[in-house]
């Protein structure tokens, strides 16, 4: 199921970017462009996805989301339809995870903002208990917010 | 020996403010309970079956503690159990804090939102929670154990 996010479009991306940092090694004026690229490569090498890959697998119903952050925040606000799995209390929550989701099953993580960390946390701590296809949607519920993307609470 | 007094009129102003307060802390955590219960699991110090009853336990005693010292209704037992629950607070947010856990205290939300005061563990909400510790140690110590509608007592 990922593999259409991997294809096509993020791959026209990835050479896209590639050519920015090589055209910013030529030119100085393209050293801003330069860094946001590397950035951009890099969330792509780790799995991460950007805000319209998100809502395109959010709209298609073909993962499940979860949430990172502490259980009472997501209690007052999350991404709708998706489940609390938090950084803090994992161990807790994990075996209702574990038991209502399959092994095979697309999951994308998301916490506060890209900073946080808390997501990047919880999918490293899901490949571990055996989850392949995890993915972090790095921009957040601020991003998802400031899109006007629904959410429950 | 002399005794030494306590002004009646601080020991009141101390027991209607400490009151009011509890009341809106207690009424705003029943509320919410499961609010209040994922803040308490998040302490990650009780066993996740006794969490709910805590909560609940802890809602409640803020406000009957803090109905009773609004009405002078035996304030010295009121007070003296909120100093218990001061301590347990204090200690839970001390622990957490050296834990490197970052959360909200669950303790005054309607503060933080009324006067943005901070809400996350650390060391501004321990440091209101010992001055409220402090507020109510006179009315522990120098308060009244009597039942406000009944005559001739001390």
């Amino acid at each position: 199921m990922p593999l259409h996010i991997k294809s096509g479009k993020p791959l026209r991306r990835k050479l896209f970017t590639t050519v920015i940092i090589l055209l910013s090694s030529i030119s100085p004026s393209l050293s801003q462009l330069h860094a946001a690229a590397s950035v951009a490569l890099a969330k792509e090498e780790s799995g991460e996805l950007d805000l319209s890959a998100t809502k395109a697998l959010f709209d298609t119903h073909s993962a499940c989301f979860v949430d990172a952050r502490s259980e009472y925040v997501y209690y007052k606000s999350h991404i709708t339809g998706a489940i609390s799995l938090s950084d803090s209390r994992f161990e807790e929550q994990f075996p209702d995870f574990r038991h209502n989701k399959a092994i095979e099953t697309l999951i994308v993580v998301y916490c506060k903002e890209p900073s946080c960390g808390m997501a990047r946390h919880v999918a490293k701590k899901l490949m571990k208990n055996g989850y392949r296809n995890v993915r972090v949607f790095s921009g957040g519920l601020i991003e998802w917010a400031h899109a006007g993307f629904p959410m429950e609470g | 020996m002399t005794k030494i007094g306590f002004p009646s009129a601080l020991i009141t102003a101390l027991r209607l403010m400490l009151g009011v307060l509890f009341i809106m802390s207690g009424y705003e955590k029943l509320m919410d309970l499961k609010f209040f219960a994922l803040i308490i699991a998040e302490y990650q110090i009780l066993p996740t079956f006794l969490i709910s009853a805590i909560a609940l336990l802890f809602s409640l005693c803020e406000l009957l503690c803090g109905t009773m010292l609004l009405i002078d209704l035996f304030s010295r037992f009121s007070s003296s159990v909120m100093l218990c629950m001061m301590v347990i607070f204090i200690a839970a947010m001390i622990n957490n804090v050296m834990r490197g856990l970052d959360h909200d205290c669950g303790c005054f939300k309607f503060l933080s939102q009324w006067y943005g005061l901070k809400e996350e563990i650390g060391i501004v909400p321990v440091v209101r929670d010992i001055l409220f510790f402090i507020l109510l140690l006179p009315i522990a110590s120098f308060g009244s154990n009597r039942v406000p509608w009944k005559k001739d007592q001390k």
